[in-house]
């Protein structure tokens, strides 16, 4: 069956780089090994969205069972959105698990991990923190992901004032993920933050 | 016989001109799960192409979520339809390892109701009780000239069943009376 597997992600990949979305750079995919197994996949963030300008990139795992289990994905690159875990990438979206079907595509799974960074579901959240902010706080909620984006995708919004905060942290000998990441749960609050990291 | 050989040669040959058509053809007949030219295909009630190994294995991955893999419409093994081309000619059989792709369902053509006959045939209904003497005689009484089986044809359903209570209250009067004297 893994015959199966390795037949089709090589038709699939065939098809992605035939894609008008490669041609246009929303969407990148390369081999890891030549098992085909793994692969790598990058997305654009969509326009109108703090993810805008950063390119995001994804683990993809195949499963044996491919195409009758979904891949596995998750984010390597850092992302603050409420259904991506910030710490680890991990992906809550319903088609990478129950509602998976054997048409779905990388191509088609990449476009829906796209569409789900322009439309949050923040009632099925992944990160409960995040999702808090979006709840309460969309603007701050906004800032923090440009930022996040500036930092890790190479986006081009760089956020002055979260930066610098950042870098208190990193001055005191905070590693500075973790600082961004105390920073951004404490809603930007300098003292809670501190207080969370030396407590 | 010159003429179909040579239609023939030509359609199955791809030429240069009609390439793009040959190949978008070809993925119309594609699976929608090994992304290959369907073997052994059937096609869902919505419309979907599958190989049949391929689909099969697709229900036994999920047995309590049956649904097309493609639009996520209700399916089940029972409800696609083999596809039979023709010439094939393939002798190896790939359905070893999973049952056979289910038939294809002929139903007869309906017949337009015509004469129902006299009352035996396809109406006539039989059945057995078992009872105390007096009681034994209703079981049998009863099932005479059941209609349940012989949906009356033309409107005439009604006329008949009135017809047949009537007959049964005659009967049960009778027997009424009759276990009045000898009981």
């Amino acid at each position: 069956m893994a015959n199966i597997a390795a037949k089709r992600i090589k038709r699939e990949f065939k098809e992605v780089m035939k894609s008008e979305e490669v041609a246009d750079g929303t969407l990148k995919l390369e081999l890891v090994n030549n098992s085909w197994t793994e692969l790598k996949g990058q997305i654009a963030g969509p326009s109108e969205t703090p993810y805008e300008g950063g390119k995001f990139i994804l683990e993809i795992k195949v499963p044996e069972t491919y195409p009758f289990n979904p891949p596995k994905i998750r984010f390597l690159t850092r992302i603050w959105h409420p259904n991506v875990s910030s710490v680890t990438g991990a992906i809550c979206l319903d088609i990478l698990k129950d509602q998976w079907a054997a048409a779905l595509t990388l191509r088609t799974v990449l476009l829906s991990i796209q569409a789900l960074l322009s439309a949050a579901e923040p009632n099925d959240p992944q990160d409960a923190v995040v999702a808090k902010q979006y709840r309460e706080n969309i603007e701050l909620f906004h800032l923090t992901a440009q930022h996040w984006t500036n930092v890790y995708a190479g986006g081009p919004n760089v956020i002055l004032d979260f930066v610098q905060k950042v870098q208190m942290l990193t001055d005191m000998g905070v590693d500075e993920n973790q600082a961004r990441v105390a920073l951004s749960t404490f809603d930007w609050e300098l003292e809670r933050a501190t207080e969370q990291l030396f407590s | 016989m010159a003429e179909t050989s040579e239609a023939q040669a030509s359609a199955s040959a791809p030429g240069g001109d009609g390439s793009e058509d040959d190949k978008r053809d070809e993925r119309m007949l594609e699976c929608n799960i090994c992304l290959d030219t369907a073997r052994d295909a059937v096609v869902s009630m919505c419309g979907h192409l599958f190989c049949w190994p391929c689909l099969h294995q697709w229900l036994e991955t999920r047995p309590s979520r049956q649904v097309c893999p493609v639009c996520k419409a209700a399916i089940s093994r029972d409800k696609v339809i083999p596809l039979y081309g023709r010439g094939n000619t393939k002798q190896e059989d790939p359905r070893n390892k999973v049952p056979p792709r289910p038939a294809g369902q002929r139903s007869e053509p309906e017949s337009a109701g015509g004469f129902p006959g006299f009352g035996f045939g396809e109406g006539f209904h039989m059945s057995f009780g078992i009872g105390a003497f007096p009681f034994g005689v209703f079981t049998s009484t009863f099932n005479f000239g059941d209609p349940r089986p012989s949906p009356a044809p033309r409107g005439t359903a009604q006329y008949d069943e009135e017809q047949f209570l009537s007959k049964i209250f005659l009967w049960v009067a009778i027997l009424f009376v009759l276990w009045l004297i000898f009981a």
